[in-house]
């Protein structure tokens, strides 16, 4: 059994593919409570996009993929806010707008490349298996980053998500604090897009967090099995793909299995909150 | 505490012939009315009157585009942190997971500020607060499981804890049972007495009948500001409601909701 389970993170570049999706697992944990609560799956998955094509810029620059995707993940954030706060335009065609406009930038840019295919596959998937020091430097600086300012700024947060009005009544600035979170749901974007990818790590963000509101009846509680699933997807999908690879000859991609066993953690989330409940109304009935 | 004469207490809110403009439309103007510390004062209009603008526009939410609304002595904005707002229960996300303690709590945060977290005396504050609208022992309760009254007397709580001098609740008795009903007008009526100035808005005459000192009846314009029993005539009352209010007998006014 631990040759099963312990024996592929022997090698090395294992051994740093765990340790990214471990630490991506805690963040995007933290970080997806407060998208699922503020109800913006469909702005990060904007986000996820509209980083493709810095990554695409830093590319063909020679420039590192952080530094390119933290530019343009900023740029967006701060155009959602904007478009957002604009009634006649309202967010959802806001975020359409500037998703489509900077993809297509990007694959205008990365269709120019001789080795168009493998590039695309690389910024829309990720190859977490290729993960070095410097990329789990980089994710552990910006998983300290966002955790640190959601630290200091979560209950107001909170507040804003559960009473966006009283909220405001109460004095805190509405655009500031969605400005931040907007920021935030960037830079974890710009962390995880090395190991997953644009199209990947919108699924680390929401599917935890929404996992773990199905069972969940406190934000503590929330956040702690949001965290679990992040790190349980992500070890669980490293070695399901190792294994599968290796002794089945099934050639599985690490990023899209970790993908795999999180949908497959909320499918039984939602077994078990569909069973809780019919408990509850059998329990209720006279 | 003599009630029979409130001018002549410090004011808590003052309209003088104040405009507001929401999406290039006047929402009302002329709007003349103030409420003394300690005073309960009623907003009565029918749907779409301007009432829950009047409670945005004390909020500093919405610009004001003519005369001045002036609360606890300042611009709206900058009196906010004495001021509580306790929005209509039913307008909450009734699956988000937090316990009625951490909603009541969570009045306590412009006090505790940015980074701390709530100290000893903000859940002593809380847990008062909670006692004081009759629901001490639903503090550990999800906020969602609670019935739409608890839920109102919940958000009330909140307020409570915020110690405001100047109390804004939109339509609070929407949907709540009548327990509920007479815990929220009892709290009230303690924070009165402690020398906060309620203003509520609502469409229940019956509220305006049994709690209210002054009332002002909205419907685009001011129709009437004053005493209770001498605002809420049939005159005046088929002069903001039209044709939905019904006389009975030369004597009450039936409002009839569409």
């Amino acid at each position: 059994m631990s040759e099963l389970v312990l024996e592929p993170f022997r090698l090395p570049y294992m051994q740093r593919a765990l340790a990214e999706v471990l630490l991506l697992g805690v963040l995007t944990g933290v970080a997806g409570v407060f998208v699922v609560l503020r109800r913006l799956a469909f702005m990060s998955d904007a986000l996820t996009h509209t980083v493709f094509p810095g990554l695409v810029v830093a590319h063909l620059a020679g420039r590192s993929l952080a530094l390119g995707a933290l530019a343009f993940g900023v740029l967006t954030a701060v155009l959602f806010t904007l478009l957002a706060a604009n009634r006649r335009v309202g967010s959802d065609a806001g975020m359409a707008i500037v998703l489509t406009a900077l993809f297509s930038v990007g694959v205008v840019l990365v269709s120019r490349q001789h080795s168009y295919t493998s590039d695309l596959t690389l910024f829309l998937f990720g190859r977490v298996l290729t993960v070095d020091r410097a990329d789990l430097v980089t994710t552990l600086v910006l998983a300290v980053l966002v955790l640190a300012v959601l630290a200091v700024l979560g209950k107001e947060l909170v507040l804003r998500a559960f009473d966006p009005e009283g909220s405001t009544a109460m004095g805190y600035r509405g655009v500031v604090l969605d400005l931040v979170l907007n920021l935030l749901i960037a830079l974890v974007v710009v962390a995880a897009v090395k190991a997953v990818g644009t199209v990947l790590v919108v699924a680390m963000l929401v599917v935890p967090a929404a996992s773990a509101r199905l069972l969940a009846d406190r934000l503590a509680g929330m956040t702690i099995l949001s965290c679990a699933f992040g790190v349980l997807g992500g070890w669980g999908g490293l070695l399901a793909s190792y294994q599968l690879s290796v002794r089945g000859g099934l050639r599985l991609a690490a990023g899209a299995t970790i993908v795999v066993v999180l949908v497959a953690c909320f499918l039984a989330a939602l077994a078990v909150a569909a069973l809780r409940g019919r408990d509850g109304a059998q329990a209720a009935a006279p | 505490m003599s009630r029979r004469e409130p001018r002549r207490r410090e004011t808590a809110l003052a309209f003088d012939r104040a405009a507001v403009r929401l999406g290039g439309r006047t929402i009302w103007s002329d709007l003349s009315l103030s409420v003394a510390h300690g005073q309960f004062v009623a907003i009565l209009g029918p749907n779409g009157a301007g009432k829950s603008t009047l409670i945005k526009a004390v909020l500093g939410l919405v610009p004001v585009v003519r005369g001045s609304i002036t609360v606890l002595g300042r611009a709206p904005r900058a009196a906010r942190r004495e001021v509580a707002y306790v929005p209509q229960a039913d307008t909450l996300d009734a699956e988000f997971p937090v316990s009625a303690l951490q909603v009541v709590l969570m009045g306590r945060y412009p006090r505790v500020g940015w980074v701390r977290r709530p100290g000893r005396a903000d859940r002593a504050a809380a847990r008062d607060a909670l006692d004081a609208v009759g629901l001490a022992g639903q503090a550990g309760a999800r906020f969602g499981t609670l019935s739409g009254g608890q839920r109102q007397r919940v958000l009330l709580a909140r307020a409570i804890a915020q110690e405001p001098r100047l109390l804004l609740l939109d339509e609070p008795t929407n949907g709540v049972d009548a327990v509920s009903q007479q815990l929220l007008l009892l709290a009230l009526q303690r924070l009165r007495a402690d020398g906060a100035a309620v203003v509520v808005a609502t469409h229940d005459l019956g509220l305006a009948h049994l709690a209210c000192d002054d009332v002002c009846l909205l419907n685009h314009h001011q129709v009437g500001f004053g005493p209770v029993d001498e605002t809420l005539t049939p005159e005046l009352l088929r002069a903001a409601y039209g044709g939905q209010a019904i006389e009975l007998g030369g004597q009450g006014v039936i409002v009839a909701r569409p």
